[in-house]
C-alpha cells in the first residue's frame, strides 16, 4: 500500500479564507434579509439557511465517503482508505449538527407547551436511523485490526451503508405525514413553497456548508496522513 | 407573545405556504409558554435561529478541540523523535 501525499498549498489557503469570508455573509444575510412572514414559523423561518444544508453537507460526506471507498476496493491505496474514514466522521458531524439543530427547532416552533424534544417525526426517526448505520461503520473499523482486511470489508459495508441514505432521509418520509416539506410532491427546487428573496441566502448557504465541509475533511485527512507517516517511520 | 395557532388557522390565512403548516399525526397545544420558551419565543422565535447557529458553532468547535489534540500528540510523538533543533537560540 502506498501513500501519495495531497499537495495543500496557496491555492489551498486562498480557498479556505473564501469559505471562511463565504459562511460569514451567509450568517449576515440570514438573519438581516427580511423575510415574508408566515404563522407558527415566524422568524424561525430563517432555520432554512442552517439545519438544511447540515443534511447536504452530511450527504456531501456520505458521497465522498462511498467514492473512496469503492476506489480502495478498486486499488488498496492507503489514501483511499483514509479519505473514506475521515469524509464518513464529518458526515457524522453534520448528521448529528442537523439532527440536533432540527430538535431544538421543532421544540420552540411547533411544540411549544409540549416540552417534547422528539416527536417521532418520520423523517427524524430516520435520520436517527441512518446515523446509527454510520456510526456502525466506525464500529465495524475499530473491530478490525488487519489494515487491509479493515479497509475491504468497511469499504464494503460503507457502499451498503451510503444505498440506505436516500431512502432513509429522502423516499420514505415523504411517503408519510411529516412536519417535513415533500410529502406533497417534490421539494426540490419548487417554484411555489420557498421565496423567492430565502433562495437567494439558502443556495449560498448549502453551497457554503458543503465547502465547510470540505475544509474539516481535508484538514482530518493531513491530520491523518501526517500520523500515519509517523506511525511508518517507527 | 403569540400562542401556537390551530391548523385550520395557519393554512387558511392569507399568503399561507406550504411551510406554513403542522404535522397533522400531533396536535397542535395550547399550553402557556414556560422556562425556556419564554426567551426563545421572544422577537418572533427570532431565538431559536440564535440556537441553532450556536449548535453548529459548538459542533464545529468541539472538532477543532479534537484536531487540536490529535495535533499535539504529534508533535509530542516528533519531539521525540528528532534530535533538538537549535533555531530556538537564534529566533
Amino acid at each position: 500500500m502506498s501513500t501519495a501525499r495531497p499537495v495543500y498549498g496557496q491555492a489551498y489557503r486562498v480557498i479556505t479564507a473564501v469559505i471562511a469570508l463565504w459562511m460569514t455573509a451567509v450568517i449576515l444575510a440570514g438573519f438581516l434579509l427580511a423575510i415574508p412572514r408566515l404563522h407558527i414559523v415566524e422568524e424561525s423561518a430563517r432555520n432554512l439557511y442552517f439545519h438544511v444544508p447540515m443534511w447536504f453537507a452530511m450527504m456531501s460526506g456520505m458521497l465522498v465517503s462511498a467514492f473512496y471507498s469503492a476506489r480502495f476496493l478498486a486499488k488498496a491505496r492507503v489514501i483511499y482508505d483514509v479519505r473514506a474514514e475521515q469524509a464518513a466522521l464529518v458526515a457524522v458531524l453534520f448528521g448529528v449538527l442537523g439532527l440536533i439543530t432540527g430538535m431544538v427547532w421543532a421544540r420552540f416552533t411547533w411544540y411549544v407547551g409540549t416540552g417534547k424534544w422528539w416527536n417521532f417525526d418520520p423523517k427524524q426517526s430516520m435520520a436517527a436511523v441512518e446515523l446509527l448505520i454510520l456510526g456502525a461503520y466506525f464500529v465495524l473499523r475499530s473491530s478490525i485490526d488487519e489494515p487491509r482486511r479493515r479497509g475491504r470489508i468497511a469499504a464494503v459495508y460503507n457502499l451498503f451503508a451510503v444505498v440506505t441514505a436516500p431512502f432513509l432521509l429522502y423516499v420514505l418520509p415523504r411517503q408519510m405525514q411529516s412536519l417535513h416539506p415533500g410529502g406533497e410532491g417534490s421539494p426540490a427546487f419548487s417554484q411555489t413553497d420557498l421565496a423567492p428573496i430565502m433562495r437567494v441566502v439558502f443556495y449560498p448557504a448549502v453551497i457554503g456548508f458543503i465547502a465547510l465541509f470540505w475544509w474539516i475533511y481535508t484538514q482530518r485527512v493531513r491530520l491523518r496522513l501526517a500520523e500515519r507517516r509517523l506511525e511508518e517511520t517507527v | 407573545m403569540q400562542l401556537p395557532i390551530t391548523p385550520t388557522d395557519s393554512t387558511d390565512a392569507p399568503g399561507a405556504a406550504v411551510y406554513d403548516s403542522v404535522w397533522v399525526g400531533t396536535e397542535i397545544p395550547d399550553a402557556p409558554p414556560v422556562g425556556l420558551e419564554t426567551v426563545m419565543l421572544q422577537q418572533d422565535k427570532l431565538y431559536v435561529v440564535l440556537a441553532v447557529v450556536l449548535i453548529i458553532w459548538f459542533g464545529v468547535v468541539f472538532f477543532l478541540f479534537r484536531t487540536d489534540r490529535r495535533l499535539a500528540q504529534l508533535e509530542k510523538t516528533i519531539d521525540a523523535r528528532l534530535p533538538e533543533r537549535d533555531d530556538e537560540v537564534t529566533a
